[in-house]
């Protein structure tokens, strides 16, 4: 006679959720969570990610927190342009395991870097920044802010349709008199209101790291990429303008403001039609309405969409036909970061005599081996 | 044809047949084949042993007169032997002219270098043999007349690696911080809310907060009752999780009450529509600007909530959304999903999540 363990109906419950999928090889590593491959046990043409956090000493006794964020707002958010969350299961020792859609084609961060085989143009980019701005619309109209929107975030699915994920970090807009963290987003992607170190702040904080993130794939590099939390704003005060008082009342208070003392008037438009003109000048409009400084005349997602940018030619690549990365792993992310470093891929997106870049490129090949 | 194998540079034989000693590969599985950079003449690891485990000695092709040594020989890892020789020319005159564009006044200085460079590369790799000759001589004497700039470059090229390693666990420590931080905040408003839902409830108690007050003032109280809603679906799932996740399928309807406003996507071939065929203005209610309420007024005129962004008008649409969806549900006291869950807990979300897709699918 087989002796039956007696589970409660909840943990019954736990062993069944867990029972339907078999975890695979590892996809991938972030800071709080190991990423595997999975299947469906009874179709296992089914495929999954199961991500499985990793166990945190201070939360013995229960999940961490990261993994309850991420399982409270994927919970909410149902969009075509919104990583979904299929199950969820505790594994032993407690571990939370979130299995989620599998997203074979990597991340947007391996398409702008990897400038030798994936080329793209302005139609691409308009499909690109329309599924991240729709996500973003999509977050934002259900009061959720993600607060860690990067290229590395928008992972991209079989069919090529982008979609947001790692709400590690997101929150719900907060009630006013409530303070948040200023300390989230990505530096790079950071705005100027959360580097003066603001505690109220809104959806507007999201739409600078769209911004950043459109800057990023017209010049395919990280446009403001600053070492410290000091050099990134004084990159932002370079390259868009010094935060004053005229352009937006009271940033002198907040309390991180400060500033370079050489103070350097917002640019204007036809500033950025040289680095960014490859979008038009209707894109490169959206553009400067997404980094506006002051973040109450920052552009909203909503507004984001009905731009006209969207409806002028060229129009949208279809999701089907946008360009894909070659080959797989992690070995080519390296290869592009190297790269990066020789300085060289920065000015290539403006550089006429793009033959020498070319030329650099060739020669990469048998250096940092 | 020659007998013995040729000294051109074939690529792998489609039989994969070791030239010198014959064997086929289909016969011996585990075969690897091996060249050497003196001549790139591939050979099985076999013949590689016996010919050179015993010192240097002679290339077996037939013409080929260098000299081998064990240790030069490694797999090909091009099929392609041809590819294999200009990857390893490549490599060697990177590591020779290895200046970077900051090394030069101008970019067009760097370019004509670089092309330069690209030129004698051509040379080496297929140039005649006086090209090759002459282009192997200017990379002696490059290499001669620069060896302490190059090395300088092979170190900043190090440096840089070391620097950037640096700076990528920097990120790392900076992303965990982040975390903690945005845990730090959870806890922080976790506190508050049960202070300020204690507050409430005395006030319930003593009958002060009327349901009625404007728009707004009704709202704040709402999202408390939403909230209490939300406990409710918690805990219609817990206990469906008791009796079958079937039951837990009526209640779903609000647990997924955000899925409302999704709609289908519209047929691909139409006009692009940037907001990708979903409904977005809320149809149960009509926002107006600028509602009031004196709890909030006192946050509207704070330059913290002014010069940071915050925005108050989402803040209602919030507050109305909520109140709508969470009409008067009032249950025991609300759980919120804060730090930390249990395993109970998680089963409690999954069978939701699971009655949400079983419902989906009798749809
Ligand atoms: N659904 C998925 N499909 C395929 N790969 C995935 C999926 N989710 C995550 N990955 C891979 O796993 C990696 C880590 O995932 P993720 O970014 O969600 O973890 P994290 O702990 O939040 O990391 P971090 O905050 O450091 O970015 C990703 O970079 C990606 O390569
Ligand atoms: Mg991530
Ligand atoms: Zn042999
Ligand atoms: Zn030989």
């Amino acid at each position: 006679m087989a002796v039956t363990m007696t589970l409660d109906p909840i943990e019954q419950l736990n062993e069944d959720e867990k029972r339907k999928y078999i975890k695979g090889k590892k996809l991938g590593e972030g800071t709080y969570a190991n990423v595997y491959l999975g299947h469906s046990r009874q179709d296992p043409s089914q495929l999954v990610a199961i991500k499985k956090i990793k166990v945190q000493q201070q939360y013995q006794d229960g999940m961490a927190p990261d993994a309850v964020r991420e399982l409270k707002y994927l919970r909410e958010l149902h969009h075509p342009n919104i990583i979904s969350l299929l199950s969820v299961f505790s594994s032993k020792d407690q571990n939370l395991n979130l299995v989620l859609e599998y997203l074979p084609l990597g991340d947007l961060e391996m398409l702008i870097r990897d400038v030798d085989r994936v080329r793209y143009g302005a139609g691409d980019i308009k499909a690109w920044m329309g599924m991240l701005t729709r996500a973003v619309w999509f977050c934002h109209d259900n009061f959720v802010l993600h607060r860690d929107i990067k290229p590395n975030n928008l992972l991209i699915a079989a069919d090529g349709e982008v979609k947001l994920a790692d709400f590690g970090l997101a929150r719900s807009f907060a009630d006013p008199g409530r303070r948040m963290t200023a300390n989230v987003i990505t530096r790079w992607y950071r705005p100027p209101e959360l580097l003066f170190g603001a505690r109220h702040y809104g959806g507007a904080a999201d739409i600078w790291s769209v911004g950043m993130v459109f800057a990023e794939l017209i010049i395919r590099a990280p446009f403001l990429a600053g070492n410290t939390e000091v050099e990134q704003i004084s990159l932002i005060c370079k390259h868009i303008g010094t935060p004053t008082e005229d352009n937006w009342p009271g940033v002198t208070r907040l309390r991180e403001y400060t500033v370079p003392s050489e103070v350097v008037p917002v640019w204007g438009k036809e500033a950025y039609m040289g680095r960014f003109g490859a979008v038009g000048a209707d894109g490169v409009d959206l553009l400067v309405r997404t980094v506006a400084l002051d973040p109450k005349k920052r552009i909203t997602a909503r507004e984001m969409l009905e731009h006209r940018w969207w409806r002028t030619d060229p129009k949208p690549t279809r999701k089907e036909d946008l360009p894909r990365k070659s080959g797989g792993g992690a070995e080519e992310k390296m290869g592009a970061d190297l790269k990066r470093r020789n300085g060289i891929l920065e000015d290539e997106a403006n550089n006429s005599n793009s033959r020498g870049a070319k030329v650099a490129r060739k020669l990469d090949f048998g250096q940092g081996k | 044809m020659s007998r013995k194998p040729s000294s051109g540079l074939p690529a792998i034989s489609s039989e994969d047949m070791c030239p010198v000693c014959k064997t086929i590969r289909y016969l011996n599985k585990d075969m690897e084949f091996l060249i050497n950079p003196e001549c790139y003449h591939s050979m099985c690891s076999n013949c590689v042993n016996r010919l050179f485990n015993d010192g240097p000695n002679q290339c077996p092709y037939a013409g080929c007169h260098r000299t081998l040594r064990r240790k030069g020989f490694r797999s090909a890892f091009f099929g392609d032997l041809s590819v294999e020789r200009e990857v390893d020319i490549r490599r060697r005159v990177a590591a020779v002219f290895n200046q970077a564009e900051d090394d030069f006044e101008t970019l067009r200085d760097y370019n004509n270098y670089l092309q330069m460079v690209e030129d004698l590369t051509f040379d080496l790799v297929s140039g005649s043999d006086a090209a090759r000759r002459a282009a192997e001589a200017t990379l002696q004497q490059w290499e001669a007349e620069h060896r302490a700039d190059i090395e300088r470059n092979r170190k900043a090229g190090r440096e840089a690696d070391e620097q950037s390693r640096r700076r990528l666990a920097a990120e790392r420590e900076a992303a965990r911080q982040r975390r903690v931080e945005a845990l730090r905040e959870a806890e922080e408003e976790k506190r508050e809310r049960a202070r300020s839902r204690e507050a409430e409830l005395d006030s319930l108690a003593k009958g002060e907060v009327v349901s009625a007050g404007g728009p707004a003032g009704g709202a704040q109280q709402r999202v408390q009752l939403k909230r209490r809603g939300q406990a409710a679906v918690n805990a219609a799932a817990a206990s469906a999780a008791g009796t079958g996740a079937a039951a837990a399928a009526a209640d779903v309807g609000r647990l997924s009450i955000r899925g409302l406003k999704e709609k289908k996507a519209p047929a691909p071939e139409g006009p692009y529509d940037p907001f990708g065929g979903m409904d977005f203005v809320p149809s149960r209610y009509k926002l107006h600007d600028g509602l009031s309420h004196p709890a909030i007024d006192k946050y509207k005129a704070d330059p913290g909530h002014i010069t940071g962004g915050y925005n108050f008008d989402d803040y209602t649409a919030r507050a109305l959304y909520e109140a709508f969806a969470g009409l008067a549900v009032f249950v025991e006291d609300e759980k919120e999903v804060g730090i930390g869950l249990s395993a109970g807990e998680v089963a409690t979300i999954s069978a939701g999540m699971i009655a949400v897709g079983d419902k989906m699918e009798l749809d």
